[in-house]
């Protein structure tokens, strides 16, 4: 059951709609959400683990951490 | 750290560990839906068998012939073909719990259940529902094939007694001859959405393991950097002495 401060943070942080990823040679990369989320498992773990993957909701840049809740 | 070793290989090296969990969870996930679904179908066949002894003995327990009282042909369907229907997929649910060839043996016996209790209840047209029930009992296993050796199963032993023994199907001794399309179109009808809904629970199973793997490199993301600032930290105590 969601406590109320969870609530209140999943209103705060809005979802991600698009994501910026660097490859190994520093190139970057917007992709949507959905093109984001259809990447293989492997791809998008090596962006999180790397940390080269940004997330964004409109302009506002969200944290890894908080986009992968949403 | 070996200084040979680029930082890009242990992360392609941690990804291919994260990806590697998140595939032995998802199928210790699956195998185990796979193997409790085979242990309710063991016990469902033989509460089935249980079921239509009673219901033949309750039923129609005697036949006479003149003056000889001989015990009915359906006590002893009930207890020689419900045996035959049930035991090799039971054996099945017990040695060989999760594998492919089980389920679909299962799916096959479920359908012939159907047909032999509608068969001991004279073609009762009530009876039938136990196909529908069937169906949706094999959608547990989030397996939609297993729904399509159901179908077949059940379509095909309602075309053949149709024409060999229509009364024990139908309950009426001259169906139209399309009757067993009537109630195979309504299988279809239930079949179409429960594979839908295995596909959807398929789906999700995969995206909750793939999300279990995200938040898993995430971890690792954050320990990498942490070791890093923990590194540094002590490499700057050390150098003031």
């Amino acid at each position: 059951m969601e406590t109320q401060g969870q609530q209140t943070r999943a209103m705060r942080v809005p979802a991600y709609d698009r994501v910026v990823v660097r490859d190994g040679e520093g190139k970057r990369r917007q992709l949507s959400r959905n093109e984001f989320e259809r990447l293989p498992l492997r791809e998008r773990v090596t962006y999180l683990i790397g940390g080269t993957a940004e997330f964004f909701a409109g302009t506002e840049h969200i944290p890894a951490s908080e986009a992968m809740k949403g | 750290m070996n200084a040979s070793v680029k930082p890009i290989d242990t992360i392609t090296a941690a990804a291919d560990a994260v990806v590697s969990r998140a595939e032995a969870r998802f199928d210790a996930h699956r195998q185990d839906i796979l193997r409790s679904t085979d242990r309710m179908f063991a016990a469902l066949l033989v509460g089935q068998w249980v079921f239509a002894i009673f219901l033949a003995l309750t039923v129609s327990p005697y036949a006479w012939q003149g003056k000889v009282k001989t015990v009915h042909v359906h006590v002893w369907a009930a207890i020689l073909l419900g045996g035959a229907i049930t035991c090799v997929p039971v054996a099945l649910a017990m040695l060989r719990p999760g594998a492919l060839l089980t389920r679909h043996v299962i799916a096959a016996a479920q359908m012939f259940w159907s047909a032999l209790l509608i068969h001991l209840t004279g073609g009762r047209i009530e009876t039938h529902f136990h196909v529908f029930g069937s169906l949706a009992f094999l959608a547990f296993y989030r397996d939609w094939p297993v729904l399509l050796t159901g179908t077949v199963v059940i379509a095909g032993e309602h075309f053949m007694r149709g024409i060999l023994w229509p009364e024990s199907v139908y309950g009426i001794p001259n169906p139209e001859w399309w009757r067993f399309l009537e109630h195979a179109a309504w299988v279809v009808f239930i079949v179409v959405f429960l594979v839908l809904s295995c596909r959807r629970s398929y789906r999700d199973m995969r995206v909750m393991a793939e999300r279990g793997a995200e938040l898993e490199a995430l971890s690792e993301n954050q320990w990498r950097n942490s070791s890093v600032v923990d590194r540094a930290a002590a490499e700057s105590a050390a150098r003031r002495g």
